[in-house]
């Protein structure tokens, strides 16, 4: 397998990895050995103390499940990140002993093994979100095989209503939460700090740590799914008070929620220092390219939206676990306040998982049609614009949840304004490719499968902001129709475009181009046999989160459920190419796409410290067709200019 | 080398994709059949919002399939192509257009949100709770039902609220939809405007929102009919004659319907207990007897501590377990009484 980043050709100790521990220091020095004694220390210590209180306050019985698995799922990941290292350099620093010499040696994967600890190489973490979160989607799209298994036909086949609820609910969680919201970070922390020409980001260690995170939320998800008692069932959204009287299994979606979101946040905050504080000389915001763009409005998102789902799960821990009533109306609790709670921050989630996805997919029409972005500055404007509106249109969740009713008109106003930024980048989009020189590469087939496919799902939005017509919507198939056409159809396909974009850059080999075309050719048919019916079945009168429904709509529960096996089916196309690809493919060039942006300008893949010499940025990244215009210069004569039109 | 654009492909293409949308739109039967004023205006909504989308639609379809045939690179042709930043009148165009459609949209929908939510002068109010897994409607006479009939053409003002956990209570074909809210009242006007008959003999009300185990299975029944068969039926006394041992004046069998039994069990002497969550409440004898108990002790047992002694073949933690105090005691021994004497 090709390395991912290699050490320059002149070595020095400074760069040579430290001799490998041997005897008991393999215990003691950071990795797996030492977390496979640490993290039971540390979880069974925090399950002690917990018991220990306990009988001190004659809270019987000591032995209670639900407060000691609450806090073993924090104290069992902790002894893990304490094992593998997360958290070494700082405890060094604090507890005032002298600081280890920086010898690099985090840095960078020189091997296979590299890529299991805690590396501060933002191309290696940026890698292992994408393997990580590629892992979480296939097993969260096998969940959706099982349940489509039995929702072909009506009745119960295969599984009881418990487990079917628990299917559901884990598929949207791990997807939303360990998938699409992560894999965003994955692709961002790879590109970032190239396409601004920084040797890496602000926080090189804080970024190892936010990776372990995730890993961490999503086997905590999977673990409640198998608890014995049973699993997570009251849907993603978890709504109270019905989440407060779950299974045991509950408590695992709510603290892995938890460890999700600290990933999410602590990557954001990267991003936002390294975006404002770390770009090349002469890059100023107007000469940024747009994927940076959008990964600054979604981590400005991040950090401000995800604190609320936090306390969201919080307040439902607490009414289980402390026996408060924040949401128990029988003592006085406010069931509807979960609601408000939890959609301030996933309703600007939704936004967290499309506005990178904007930015690749700006990123892969500009270069492939060889035409600059059409309307820059505005598109810029409108990922601010969708920002702050995104803020103002909650309540479009809770249209029928029984609020103040005067409330659902602003919410309305502001969620169908929305539509405006939106139709922007669709307009602008198009406008790019029109009169362009279009190439049709794999990414640029996602990249113009995902603007028919995202309109789609866009305009069903408008339907749903208009509250007459979500009240007879809501709740019903139509929604999950909705959901899937703006986040698969929208969100993953950008992912696939980013991932094929930048395949070439991230693994130094090309993938297969007729293996990348039929995967998206696949994907797309079966995509839209499988969801686009749900529309109409959902107004006739189909709800969600059914395993059981009325006979009229069999047939076409049979249709869907076949046309998702093929669905299905297409990723397994996807990981093999990527598989085969990274060890056999053909030896890729700098650019092959003769691109502008920066990371083009370096080799595939790029150095262990990205640039030899810090770039100087003399002029905006989309310059196509423009003569004697440059984006950078770079050290000896390397230049970033473009290709002049009208030759050959 | 210049292109030229060919104004009149566009345009066919723009025209070829909306009609297809169109036609998609319009022969496909997206919304059921009104059967109330509210849904009517619903469907007025769906309309506006759709000639919008059509529109949108057939644009956006036009210039990308237009450019898609037409625009396309000579292979190995990595040149670049004409240096093109923006157009500002577009761009204006392009605001400003789709600012002053949505907000027509959000007039318009403004508009039927105020008068679906007009309950008018004397509307017949019946309130309805939800309970896991059963929907219960209770009407000015202070009588309770399993079922909603309601008179034509009457506006209905739904009260709704939940004993437990959210539930959401829709009728597809009358459009209005309102969550049951545990602790709160919740307000759902309705003006049915179309008589159920032999052919639709009711309308499914369908519990939209997640409740737990029994969710798929928490359905019931809209029946409208005629003013003259309303109040017939109103007036008359429907409720099932007094079971032998009633509970305090509450006939067993409707202590059966009211919690929602018949939602996961099956029990011929009910019509409407046809689920199949549970075990078939007819024939529970050999269960008692491999409980080591006697039927009434083991019926009344499997009603407050359902976990106690689990069926074979069925699984634990599927029956709610907070009937012991929902129930009242008397009512529950009336209950078991009841299914006891009704073994077949």
């Amino acid at each position: 397998m090709t390395d991912i980043a290699h050490a320059p050709a002149v070595t020095h100790s400074h760069h040579a990895p430290p001799a490998r521990p041997t005897g008991i220091h393999r215990f003691t020095a950071p990795g797996w050995w030492r977390a496979l004694w640490t993290t039971p220390l540390v979880g069974f210590a925090v399950i002690g103390l917990t018991c220990l209180i306990r009988w001190a306050a004659h809270w019987d019985p000591v032995w209670y499940s639900v407060p000691l698995v609450t806090v073993a799922t924090v104290g069992f990941p902790m002894g893990f990140l304490i094992g593998i290292g997360a958290f070494d350099y700082w405890a060094y620093y604090y507890s005032g002993r002298p600081t280890r010499p920086e010898d690099h040696s985090g840095h960078g994967a020189r091997r296979w093994q590299d890529y299991f600890r805690p590396n501060t190489d933002h191309k290696v973490i940026g890698v292992q979100y994408l393997v990580t979160t590629m892992a979480f989607f296939v097993i969260g799209g096998f969940l959706a095989m099982l349940f489509r298994a039995e929702l072909a036909r009506p009745g119960d086949q295969y599984f009881n209503p418990q487990t079917f609820n628990v299917l559901i609910s884990n598929h949207a969680a791990i997807m939303i939460f360990a998938v699409v919201v992560p894999v965003f970070a994955g692709l961002g922390n790879f590109v970032i700090p190239l396409m601004i020409g920084a040797a890496d980001m602000a926080f090189p260690r804080l970024n190892a740590l936010s990776y372990w995170l995730l890993p961490i939320g999503g086997v905590l998800m999977l673990v409640g799914m198998i608890t014995p008692g049973g699993g997570p069932s009251a849907g993603w959204t978890c709504y109270a008070p019905l989440c407060s009287h779950q299974p045991l299994g509950q408590v695992f979606f709510n603290m892995g929620v938890q460890w999700a979101g600290a990933s999410s946040i602590v990557t954001a905050l990267n991003f936002l220092v390294t975006i404002i504080t770390m770009r090349a000389p002469g890059m100023t915001f107007w000469r940024m390219p747009l994927l940076v763009w959008a990964n600054f409005a979604t981590s400005t998102l991040v950090v401000l939206a995800t604190p609320f789902i936090a306390g969201s799960q919080f307040f439902v821990m607490f009414d289980r676990v402390m026996h408060t009533n924040f949401f128990e109306t029988a003592l006085g609790g406010y069931a509807l306040g979960y609601q408000h709670i939890f959609w301030f921050y996933s309703h600007p989630a939704v936004y967290i998982m499309i506005l990178p996805g904007f930015g690749i997919i700006s990123e892969v029409v500009s270069v492939m049609s060889r035409k600059p972005i059409f309307g820059y500055r505005l598109m810029a404007l409108s990922l601010l614009a969708i920002l702050v509106l995104g803020f103002s249109v909650w309540a479009h969740h809770m249209f029928v949840a029984g609020m103040a009713s005067w409330l659902r008109v602003p919410m309305m106003v502001t969620t169908l304004l929305i539509a405006v930024p939106t139709g922007i980048k669709v307009f602008s989009w198009v406008a790019t490719v029109w009169n362009g020189k279009i190439h049709f590469t794999t990414p640029m087939l996602w990249a113009v499968g995902f603007i028919a496919v995202f309109t789609i799902g866009g305009l069903s939005g408008l339907y749903l902001g208009s509250v007459p017509i979500d009240i007879h919507a809501s709740d019903t198939y139509f929604i999950v129709a909705h959901i899937h056409y703006v986040l698969f159809g929208g969100s993953i396909f950008t992912v696939m475009a980013g991932i094929y974009y930048w395949f070439p850059k991230m693994t130094g080999r090309m993938y297969d181009e007729r293996l990348g075309k039929l995967h998206f050719w696949l994907t797309f048919i079966t995509f839209n046999l499988t969801f686009f019916p749900q529309h109409y079945i959902g107004l006739q009168g189909m709800p969600r989160r059914v395993a059981d429904y009325a006979g009229r709509f069999a047939d076409f529960n049979l249709f869907i459920s076949i046309a998702s096996f093929g669905l299905g089916a297409s990723t397994v196309i996807f990981l093999y190419n990527m598989i085969h690809s990274w060890r056999y493919g053909e030896i890729a060039e700098a650019n092959p796409w003769h691109a502008l942006t920066l990371e083009w300008q370096v080799s595939s893949p790029p150095p262990i410290f990205n640039f030899d010499e810090i770039p100087q940025v003399v002029g905006g990244p989309y310059e196509y067709g423009v003569p004697g215009a440059r984006h950078a210069i770079l050290s000896g004569a390397a230049v970033s200019e473009p290709v002049p039109s009208g030759g050959h | 080398m210049p292109r030229r654009v060919s104004y009149v492909q566009l345009v066919v293409i723009g025209l070829v994709a909306g009609a297809i949308a169109a036609c998609v739109a319009y022969f496909v039967p997206w919304m059921p059949t009104p059967a109330s004023r509210q849904a009517g205006r619903i469907d007025f909504v769906y309309w506006y919002a759709t000639i919008m989308c059509l529109v949108i639609f057939a644009v956006v379809a036009a210039i990308l399939i237009y450019s898609i045939i037409n625009f396309r690179a000579a292979p190995g042709d990595w040149s670049d192509g004409p240096p093109i930043h923006g157009n500002t009148t577009l761009e204006v165009i392009w605001t400003l257009v789709p600012a002053v459609l949505v907000t027509s949209l959000s007039i318009v929908s403004a508009i039927v949100l105020a008068k679906n939510g007009h309950a008018g002068t004397n509307p017949l109010v019946v309130k309805v709770t939800a309970q896991q897994f059963a929907w219960q409607f209770t009407y000015p006479n202070r009588k309770t039902y399993g079922v909603l009939r309601l008179p034509v053409n009457r506006t209905v003002k739904l009260e709704i609220t939940s004993n437990d956990v959210l539930h959401s209570f829709w009728v597809p074909e009358f459009g209005q939809k309102q969550d049951a809210v545990p602790g709160q009242v919740n307000a759902l006007d309705i003006t049915p405007d179309r008589v159920n008959d032999a052919k639709r003999p009711y309308y499914p009300v369908i519990c939209t929102e997640l409740c737990g185990l029994g969710h798929a299975l928490m359905r019931s029944k809209a029946i409208v009919m005629t003013q003259a068969a309303y109040t017939t039926w109103y007036r008359g006394s429907t409720q099932p004659a007094p079971a032998p041992g009633g509970g305090g004046g509450t006939p067993a069998s409707v202590i059966f319907t009211q919690n929602g039994c018949g939602a996961c069990h099956t029990f011929k002497p009910i019509p409407g207990a046809t689920g199949k969550v549970g075990p078939d409440l007819d024939t529970i004898g050999p269960t008692a007897q491999k409980a080591g108990q006697s039927l009434l002790a083991y019926i009344k047992q499997s009603i407050v501590d359902p976990n106690a002694f689990i069926t074979p073949g069925y699984q634990p933690g599927v029956m709610p377990g907070t009937f012991g105090s929902t129930i009242p005691k008397n009512q529950i021994d009336a209950l078991s009484a009841y299914i006891a004497s009704h073994q077949s």
